[in-house]
């Protein structure tokens, strides 16, 4: 798996790691593939199931790093 | 053991954890004859901290309505308060979640401040936040709940709008590539430390057991109660109409309906068998406006009064300026109150209006369940048909 494109929302609170996700997702090309580092718990939960809501996929599993979430998803 | 581990390192299903908030808070009510409530205490945060300044505020009618009597460890509501801290606190150091979380946008901290601030002084001019203008006060059949819901919900319409431009929004850092951190072994040393906070917070509520201060022994396993589970099933009422306006999220909002459905149920039990009054609040134009505000402020804050105090535990560094706000806006509105005629322009008109006075105690609760049901069949039609940036759309967007 190759990834494209990293977005890091460390210590981003909500709702901005959603919307950040969405919009990256929205301009980057079907099947590119976008790694979203979060620290705030909310986003371990809201940001897996908006993607996949919205009509991406989540290419691995979830990778824990001490208190921070690493999510790989699929535009 | 692992089933123990289990519920300490993951999360707990939302409306499991409302749920049960929702049974104890109407056992609360049962035992002290008080509501699950916390901005009351935070006014009383800001009235202490005036007198510690040496401001006079005997005369300040706000206060005279919540009573300011003795420190914030001598009354339930204050261990209410302290003890929701400790107990997300417990939790989050047993699952080594602790973490100093620096926003890397410094604006977060100014936007926290002015949300903090706006949110205070709406929820305590409709007499309470999300909890007891909300939460425990549509159990309580309280009509001012209602007004207050779905002026929250207006306002945190506009709060989104707020959010979402360029200015307040800011960018986030994009990178090309795979520029993740290596993955790092972290040593486990925060579920000890939160282990001594457990034992030594119990020992102080048998220490109030002992002393006969039950009541504040009793808030004091509520309180901790109600801050294991919001911070377990990270409950978060800014997130219940917030994440509707922006992409069709409706987790929370079905949870917490489902909570206030228990709660309204046993709530009604206990009046009915422990023949008390239910705690009625002031329905005015004050409690229209104070909702407007306090859902605009909630968005702004990135969090309410209740959410706060949880994340603040996380560590998340922007939840001081808005906890500070919160403090600093209840407290402008205890000195607008009379000061500035608040009262008399807002809230002097209003009623106390409860459902049981005027329906009867049957007809209160079927109408209260229904409205909550119907509310419930919105949230799950906006969660599968509503999508960020696009809204309602025809098929079904991006699929």
């Amino acid at each position: 798996m190759t990834i494209d494109f990293t977005l890091d929302l460390r210590g981003e609170p909500c709702p901005y790691p959603v919307i950040y996700s969405l919009e990256t997702l929205q301009d980057m090309k079907k099947g590119q593939v976008l790694q979203v580092i979060a620290d705030c718990p909310a986003a371990f939960k809201n940001v897996p199931e908006e993607v996949v809501k919205h009509g991406y996929t989540l290419v691995q599993e979830p990778v824990k790093n001490g208190q921070e979430l690493i999510f790989y998803i699929q535009a | 053991m692992t089933t123990l581990r289990k519920l300490f390192t993951n999360y707990w299903s939302p409306y499991v954890a409302i749920g049960i908030a929702g049974v104890l808070s109407a056992l609360y009510f049962g035992i002290t004859n008080t509501v699950w409530a916390v901005t009351g205490e935070f006014t009383r945060f800001g009235g202490h901290i005036l007198q510690l300044f040496g401001v006079d505020i005997s005369d300040w009618a706000y206060f005279d309505l919540i009573q300011m009597k003795g420190s914030t460890f001598d009354r339930t509501d204050g261990w209410i308060v302290w003890g929701m801290f400790i107990g997300a606190l417990i939790m989050i150091l047993f699952s080594n979640n602790f973490k100093i979380r620096m926003p890397k946008q410094k604006r977060r901290l100014v936007q926290g401040l002015i949300g903090g601030i706006i949110a205070g002084v709406g929820a305590r001019l409709a007499l309470g936040c999300n909890l007891a203008a909300f939460f425990t006060g549509v159990p309580q059949f309280s009509f001012h709940a209602w007004i207050f819901m779905a002026a929250t919900a207006i306002g945190t319409y506009v709060g989104v709008k707020i959010v979402s431009t360029r200015w307040w929004k800011g960018k986030p850092i994009l990178q090309k590539g795979n520029a993740a951190p290596a993955v790092r072994k972290s040593r486990k040393v925060q579920p000890y430390i939160g282990g001594l906070v457990a034992v030594v917070y119990a020992g102080l509520i048998v220490y109030f057991f002992l002393n006969g201060k039950t009541m504040l022994g009793v808030a004091a396993i509520f309180g901790a109660a109600f801050g294991i589970l919001i911070e377990r099933g990270q409950i978060c009422f800014t997130s219940a109409f917030r994440d509707l306006w922006i992409s069709g999220r409706a987790t929370m909002t079905k949870a917490i309906i489902l909570g206030m459905a228990i709660s309204s149920v046993l709530t009604l039990i206990v009046i009915l068998v422990n023949d008390v009054d239910p705690i009625t609040k002031i329905a005015a134009p004050s409690t229209f406006i104070g909702g407007l505000l306090f859902g605009i402020g909630i968005v702004l804050a990135g969090g309410c009064e209740t959410g706060m105090m949880y994340r603040l535990m996380e560590g998340q560094v922007i939840f001081l300026p808005v906890f500070i706000g919160n403090i600093i806006g209840a407290t402008f509105l205890a000195y607008a109150w009379d000061h500035l005629g608040v009262f008399d322009l807002l809230v002097k008109s209003g009623a106390k209006i409860n459902l049981i006075s005027v329906m009867g105690p049957a007809w209160a609760l079927i109408v209260t369940l229904v409205l909550l049901a119907v509310g419930y069949i919105v949230a799950s039609y906006w969660q599968k048909n509503y999508r960020f940036g696009v809204g309602f759309k025809k098929g079904g967007a991006n699929k």
